[in-house]
């Protein structure tokens, strides 16, 4: 019985993944790749990984989805049949163009599938070594929390997850770059809407709350700082909606101190407890809980302050090319 | 057969179902999610194996290096994304186009 439920969700997971690459519309693309997240994330629950799929179902699917979805206002909604009906152009096209085209999609072909085999044997091949379990499991006692995943992210590998958060910040700044630096003007548009503004009041104490479980809950199950950070960031993004950007109301200082708060505290408690004789990132034992708590709390608002000006930047993308225009 | 060969199996097909959108697909945000499925069957073949090497839990480290890599997947993503919006708003192609 559950060999049928693995089957049939890693045959939609593999159907979703190809009709999200094939699909001729854009949005249908973009939908489609939602539900191959969220039944990717099921697949995860399945295996046992349930801090994983929260993860997945709440940033890949989630939060890329909302970005995908802002990006489809740019992009027109249909695919230009120039560029990619290319069966339209084959069959309108000469058969001698036929034949010219068919020799690199055959080779294309035949390449993809003996990649496949081969990946298929590799991943076939990877050897019984035991993994990093028992050991993890040995040293679960002293890292200060229960669940062992939030001991490896923030105890054990407490370097990995330090370097996660800047890569967010280091991808706020690059889009920063992509965008122009003008940023975070105040609109001029207030949310008119009366069910947007009830949503907004309905979600904001909800979300936190639930976001707040979600970071408490981590100490002894599945659950911490990212998925709460996403929760709280959805906050951020739904009143950027409502015509209520954060960071258009709060002083500058305020908004870059919030965004940096996460990975400076980590890195300048490293440091301290350095010149202590520690290694970096090596708590103390007799309060690595708390000490991991207030890491976790403070890396969960700056990630949740990063994704909310992510998508307030790539939002704010749209408006911009009527200046270049009317200036060039 | 276990679920986590079901699921080993299923991680090499969405790779090559990635890295064949990566190569076929034109536009940009198909590209983009291309990238985002190769990524999903790289972390799928690491949950399964931690689900293989289980004892009394699941192995965590690469439950915590999946939740790494998605976040950073994600980052990278809207990154790419941002870099695919500017250059339609600067030239109006939403494709790379070899042609011209």
């Amino acid at each position: 019985m559950s060999i049928l439920i693995d089957g049939l969700l890693a045959i939609l997971a593999i159907y979703l993944a190809l009709q999200s690459l094939l699909a001729p519309r854009l949005s249908q693309s973009v939908f489609l790749f939602f539900a191959f997240g969220l039944a990717l994330a099921l697949a995860w629950v399945r295996l046992g990984a349930v801090d994983v799929a929260i993860t997945e179902a709440a940033i890949a699917a989630g939060f890329l989805g909302v970005l995908f979805l802002d990006a489809l206002r740019d992009f027109s909604s249909t695919i230009s049949e120039k560029h990619n009906n290319t069966e339209a152009i084959q069959s309108s096209a000469s058969r001698k163009k036929i034949k010219t085209f068919l020799l690199p999609r055959l080779a294309f072909g035949v390449g993809l599938g003996l990649f496949l085999l081969i990946s298929l044997e590799a991943i076939w091949q990877i050897p019984q070594g035991g993994g990093l379990t028992a050991a993890a499991e040995s040293m679960l006692p002293e890292s200060g929390v229960e669940h062992p995943v939030t001991a490896v992210l923030l105890n054990f590998r407490a370097y990995d997850t330090w370097l996660e958060i800047g890569v967010i910040l280091l991808g706020l700044l690059a889009i920063f770059v992509t965008g122009g630096i003008k940023i975070y003007t105040k609109p001029d548009v207030v949310a008119k809407d009366p069910l947007l503004r009830q949503v907004i009041l309905f979600f904001t104490p909800v979300l936190f709350l639930f976001g707040a479980f979600l970071l408490y809950i981590g100490k002894s199950g599945p659950g911490g700082a990212f998925q709460a950070a996403v929760l709280w960031g959805a906050i951020g993004i739904l009143l950027h909606l409502g015509g209520k950007p954060v960071f258009a109301m709060i002083p500058r200082w305020v908004g870059q101190l919030v965004l940096i708060m996460g990975l400076g505290f980590f890195l300048l408690m490293g440091f301290v407890f350095m010149s202590g004789g520690a290694t970096l990132f090596e708590y103390p034992k007799a309060y690595a809980g708390t000490l991991i708590l207030i890491v976790e709390t403070l890396a969960a608002i700056s990630i949740a302050a990063a994704l909310t000006a992510i998508y307030a930047n790539l939002n704010q993308m749209k408006e911009e090319p009527k200046e270049n225009e009317s200036a060039n | 057969m276990e679920a986590y060969q079901i699921y080993s199996l299923t991680s090499a097909v969405l790779f090559a179902i990635g890295i064949g959108g990566v190569f076929a697909s034109k536009h940009f945000i198909k590209k983009i999610i291309a990238t985002i499925i190769m990524g999903g069957g790289v972390f799928l073949a690491f949950v399964s194996f931690a689900e293989r090497d289980a004892l009394n839990f699941a192995d965590p480290v690469p439950h915590a290096l999946v939740i790494t890599g998605i976040v950073v997947a994600v980052a990278s993503g809207a990154f790419a994304l941002a870099l695919a919006r500017r250059i339609y708003q600067l030239t109006g192609e939403e494709s790379f186009n070899n042609e011209k």
